[in-house]
């Protein structure tokens, strides 16, 4: 049940506005949540959010860096509960052994988020840091892309996973901007819509096809 | 030899690091040693690379190739890029210990959105023989392949040119479809790539 409420991970979901930058400050309420599902959770933002900083700074786009931003807080709540929680747990040294463990990959997820803070906070800088950082980017063997759905493709309203996005361009899907919301790791029964914004890492060529299919220019991808 | 560019090195700490995090995460999902010492030598290279970077940058500037802010940026991204590889090496560092992984570490990394696969390469598979590059794994299956084990040796990050040999073990990421055209590609239950 909790898992459910909790995961952010491949549903629409809009960030809460201005709201999650006052949690920062705020005193963090416990809820208690298995240890599992946090450190799960931890991981996979900490997977995205790399990919996520990195697309914000190449686009030069605020809207990421505000979610990479979100993200990071998310991360310290998370952190805060799983020591909660493993705490609570240890009965005998061994326990304790053991979650140290769990702790460490915990701390080191968040050590992952802060960096992609830093990354997207050289966006923010008062002084205009000019065009080098899109340009340092670029030259990687595996970019990031983002592309717009047009009405006209046929992946309108058909799920990723039909369609063998993934498997047939190789690009892998970080996320999709939906008017003001978010679909972080989209899976296979995610729809694709009109106007959706994808957020996808891959080599040029995969690239190539699957913007001509996301641009109506191509009936089916194989 | 031709030296490398600010660019280049920072390309190679990026790529590096964001390995050395997938490395560390299947370190643990498989309990291998091998996979964790992997990411220790890999923070000594992006180290180095890291070193050579600021000293490279500075030069730059009083060359007065680059601007000032321009190479704080670079910097600041190295650095953001240098702190991923150390997380990734407290990761692995869990792996290291002599203290037996907690159940729970493996189940919730099992769970993960991302999909971690190990698959080792049957004789009659379509894949023996060939090379990364020549079949096209990543785009025709949406499978990465991070690391490859030939016998005793160790590959990790291996590119278009790498050769897969029967008996090969590939370590390989993606989305759960992708995993089951990989799986059945490696057995030889499927010649169609």
């Amino acid at each position: 049940m909790s898992e459910k409420k909790r995961r952010i991970f491949g549903r629409l979901q809009r960030t809460p506005k201005e709201k999650w930058k006052k949690e920062e400050f705020t005193e963090l309420e416990y809820e208690p949540t298995p240890v599992k599902d946090l450190l799960t959770e931890m991981k996979d933002i900490s997977e995205l959010i790399i990919d996520l900083a990195y697309s914000a700074v190449l686009f030069d786009n605020e809207e990421i860096a505000e979610e990479v931003k979100y993200l990071d807080v998310r991360m310290d709540k998370l952190n805060y509960d799983i020591r909660m929680m493993a705490m609570m747990a240890a009965r005998t040294k061994d326990d304790a052994e053991q979650l140290a463990g769990i702790l460490q990959v915990a701390e080191a997820a968040e050590t992952i988020s802060n960096a992609a803070g830093d990354i997207v906070n050289l966006l923010s800088k008062e002084e205009k840091t000019g065009p080098i950082l899109p340009k340092i980017l670029k030259e990687a063997d595996e970019q990031l892309f983002r592309i717009k759905v047009s009405s006209s493709s046929k992946a309108c309203n058909h799920k990723i996973g039909d369609l063998k996005v993934e498997s047939e361009t190789g690009m892998r899907l970080i996320a999709i901007r939906r008017e003001d919301c978010w679909i972080y790791n989209p899976q296979s029964d995610t729809d694709i819509k009109a106007e959706d914004w994808l957020i996808a890492r891959g080599t040029d060529e995969g690239f190539k096809d699957l913007s001509k299919f996301l641009h109506g220019e191509l009936e089916v991808l194989d | 030899m031709k030296k490398k560019s600010v660019e280049d090195i920072f390309l190679e700490i990026k790529d590096k690091s964001e390995l050395m995090v997938d490395l560390a995460y299947s370190s643990l999902l498989y309990d291998n040693r091998t996979i964790a010492e992997e990411v220790y030598d890999l923070e000594d290279v992006v180290d180095e690379l890291y070193k050579n970077l600021q000293k490279q940058t500075v030069e730059n500037v009083s060359k007065k190739k680059l601007g000032v802010t321009d190479a704080l940026t670079v910097l600041r991204l190295a650095e953001a890029g240098e702190n991923i590889a150390d997380a990734a090496q407290e990761i692995a560092d869990v792996e290291l210990r002599d203290v037996e992984l907690h159940p729970i570490l493996k189940m919730s990394l099992r769970e993960s959105d991302q999909v971690f696969t190990r698959v080792q390469v049957v004789d009659k598979s379509v894949l023996a023989g060939k090379t990364l590059g020549e079949i096209k794994l990543a785009s025709e299956t949406g499978m990465m392949v991070i690391a490859m084990r030939h016998d005793k040796r160790w590959l990790y990050g291996p590119n278009k040119n790498t050769k897969i040999d029967p008996g090969d073990i590939l370590f390989a990421k993606g989305p759960e479809d992708g995993e089951k055209h990989l799986v059945e590609l490696a057995s030889g239950k499927s010649r169609e790539i």
